[in-house]
């Protein structure tokens, strides 16, 4: 995927000539502005009180005075969504001052970042044990477990879903001690999430130079310790993005958790968002704040770690 | 190993040699380092896939399993529902795979060789693809809830949508074409393909992009030369040499049409009626709203068996020959 260095000038000399930077750029804003035009609509109503939203025909902007002209001195932009999404208390012995009492801040946004925190937790141990193993070991069978790992990246959930939820049923009826149907949701997303990443750890572990383990070897470091001191340094960009791509996927899956988790003290985020649905027919500012406030993070976390996700996607994708 | 052949060193080969055929890189060391994955891939997706394929074979009521053969399938694929149902996924799935691959590559077009992946504008155009589908789905549908929704001044106005107006959310679809198949389809549809196009466009242009780098600008820049006009170019050298990425992306896409439901869950829940009852959401609304686990695992199975055909393919294409050596 990299243009290689010799070409890099002449790519760029190229298109100097052909477009100058203004012209160049502005068409960029423009796409980006139509792409990111259905979120910023979401984000302007999101900040917008309960009448203003239901105005026909609809404003874009509350701006307007009584005698209906224009103004930025008009402009009505309250927090009124928000804070019917995460209720805020006066609490004095909490931090702030505030205690946030609304069920998706207190129950459901923490419970959505326990299963992704887990998951990927897990899917980084597992991808980097079994990704190094097929990038460092010729056994019998390798090349076909690789080719199945590869084609179950493909599988989508919603085909097991029904089995996968009469699973539920029976280990729920089963009376296992100390089970909690937390575990069984945690293990259906890192089987999900598990076989990219095993393939995505693989290639960045095939990037590791042998000789380097080798030396190790020779100096008389253990296998073990040869994966823990010198490989698995040397990948930990790709374990990271691998970790990072399975936190935003469980962060933003909906229906397994849905349908897998029956009590509500456990049930996800994605979960409270279309709950919200339900409880705000005509509250549109308060959906669009809830979607706002629940997209926020893995958007945030995406824009800080962009080159981890651009990496594993094409290493994962591309070559594969 | 090419590189040991240059090695100064007569001795380390050898024992480089040593430590391959009976040092740590053999043994049954691979074997634990894997069992875990093996385990919980069986556990979570094999097994369900096996499951599956027993549901599929019974009637279960009142808590008790009854081996009906076939019979799940039969009438399955006899029901209306079924027959309505893959017409809305195909319609489905043209609009949305034709709409995300032309979109996609003229994106790639536009940005290749004028900005570097992981750059300012890039990464902006990515935002949709880390927005939970449901999310999608909530945020469109918020768009054109009737009178209220932002655009919907946009498409119930009557010069622009003849004679008077559209209404997203509750337009039926006009007279088909052909009796039975649901063409032209419903507003719901054309906006449900949106919606849909939207959140997978920002991937589709990663991948066009990344083959296009590969494309050599030697020979496009030759050919210009020579005298090939753009469409030229792009049509008989850009093309075919990013043809395998546009085939994986295409499988992909399919993939991901044929079962993603959280968009259309939010967005349309299959309606208006039926207009936008897709497979997927007809596996939900069999297998969870009306509780026909039997029938709702058959149609699971023909999903599955539909993927598993779009894997094979995607996997020939990729050439993964290449990269499992």
């Amino acid at each position: 995927m990299h243009l290689s260095p010799s070409l890099r000038p002449i790519a760029r000399r190229f298109s100097a000539k052909r477009l100058s930077p203004l012209v160049s750029n502005g068409t960029m804003i423009l796409v980006l502005a139509l792409m990111l035009l259905p979120i910023l609509l979401t984000l302007a109503t999101s900040f917008k009180q309960q009448d203003d939203v239901l105005r026909k025909p609809p404003v874009l902007f509350p701006c307007d005075g009584p005698d209906g002209t224009f103004g930025l001195q008009h402009c009505r932009f309250v927090v009124e969504g928000y804070e019917r999404v995460i209720a805020p208390q006066p609490a004095p012995e909490a931090l702030l001052g505030v205690r946030l009492t609304g069920r998706m801040i207190d129950t459901y946004v923490p419970n959505t970042l326990f299963y992704a925190l887990s998951s990927s937790a897990l899917v980084f141990v597992l991808a980097g044990l079994a990704g190094y193993a097929f990038s460092r070991y010729r056994f019998r069978g390798r090349r076909l477990l690789l080719v199945a790992i590869l084609a179950i990246t493909g599988i989508p959930l919603l085909t097991n879903l029904l089995a996968l939820y009469q699973m539920a049923v029976d280990l729920r009826k089963a009376g296992i001690p100390g089970y909690d149907e937390r575990m069984f949701v945690v293990l259906v997303y890192v089987g999900f999430q598990l076989p990219f990443a095993v393939w995505v750890a693989k290639g960045f572990f095939d990037t590791v130079p042998r000789e380097l383990e080798e030396a190790a070897l020779i100096d008389g470091c253990s296998p073990l310790g040869t994966l823990w001191r010198i490989s698995i340094p040397l990948a930990m960009p790709g374990l990271i993005a691998a970790a990072l791509l399975c936190f935003v996927s469980v962060w933003n899956e909906f229906i397994a958790g849905f349908l897998l988790l029956t009590r509500r003290e456990v049930r996800t985020a994605m979960f409270g968002l279309y709950d919200f649905l339900s409880q705000n027919i005509i509250n549109y500012q308060v959906i669009a704040a809830a979607c706002v406030l629940i997209a926020a993070p893995v958007v945030v976390l995406f824009l800080f770690t962009r080159r981890a996700f651009f990496e594993a996607m094409t290493e994962g994708a591309v070559k594969g | 190993m090419a590189t040991h052949v240059s090695s100064p060193s007569r001795a380390l080969p050898r024992i480089q040699r040593h430590l391959r055929s009976k040092g740590p890189f053999t043994g049954s060391l691979p074997f634990w380092l894997l069992l875990p994955t093996l385990l919980v891939v069986a556990a979570i997706q094999f097994y369900p896939g096996i499951y599956s394929i027993v549901l599929s074979l019974q009637d279960r009521q009142a808590g008790q399993a009854i081996w009906v053969g076939l019979r799940n399938f039969e009438r399955i694929l006899d029901s209306a529902a079924f027959r309505e149902s893959v017409g809305h996924t195909l319609v489905f799935l043209v609009g949305y795979v034709l709409l995300t691959m032309s979109a996609g590559l003229g994106l790639a077009l536009l940005f290749n060789g004028r900005l570097k992946l992981s750059g300012v504008y890039i990464t902006l155009l990515f935002i949709p693809w880390v927005i939970a589908d449901i999310i999608v789905g909530l945020i469109f549908g918020l768009l054109v809830v009737p009178e209220y929704g932002l655009l919907s001044p946009i498409f119930s106005n009557p010069t622009l949508f003849p004679p008077d107006g559209l209404s997203i959310s509750s337009d039926p679809a006009p007279k088909p074409w052909i009796e039975g198949f649901p063409f032209p389809p419903a507003p719901a549809m054309y906006y449900l393909i949106v919606a849909s196009a939207w959140r997978s466009l920002p991937f589709t242009t990663l991948l066009m992009l990344a083959a296009l780098k590969t494309v050599p600008r030697e020979i496009t820049e030759s050919a210009r030369i020579d005298g090939a006009s753009s469409v030229q170019v792009l049509w008989f050298i850009i093309l075919p040499l990013i043809l395998p990425t546009m085939v994986v992306a295409l499988f992909n896409l399919m993939l991901g049409g044929i079962n993603g439901i959280g968009l259309v869950f939010t967005l349309t829940r299959g309606g208006p009626g039926t207009a936008t009852e897709v497979l997927s959401m007809l596996l939900y609304t069999v297998g969870f709203g009306r509780l026909e686990f039997g029938r709702a695992a058959a149609l699971a199975v023909i999903m599955a068996a539909i993927n598993l055909l779009l894997i094979v393919l995607t996997l020939r294409v990729s050439r993964t020959e290449e990269r499992t050596a």
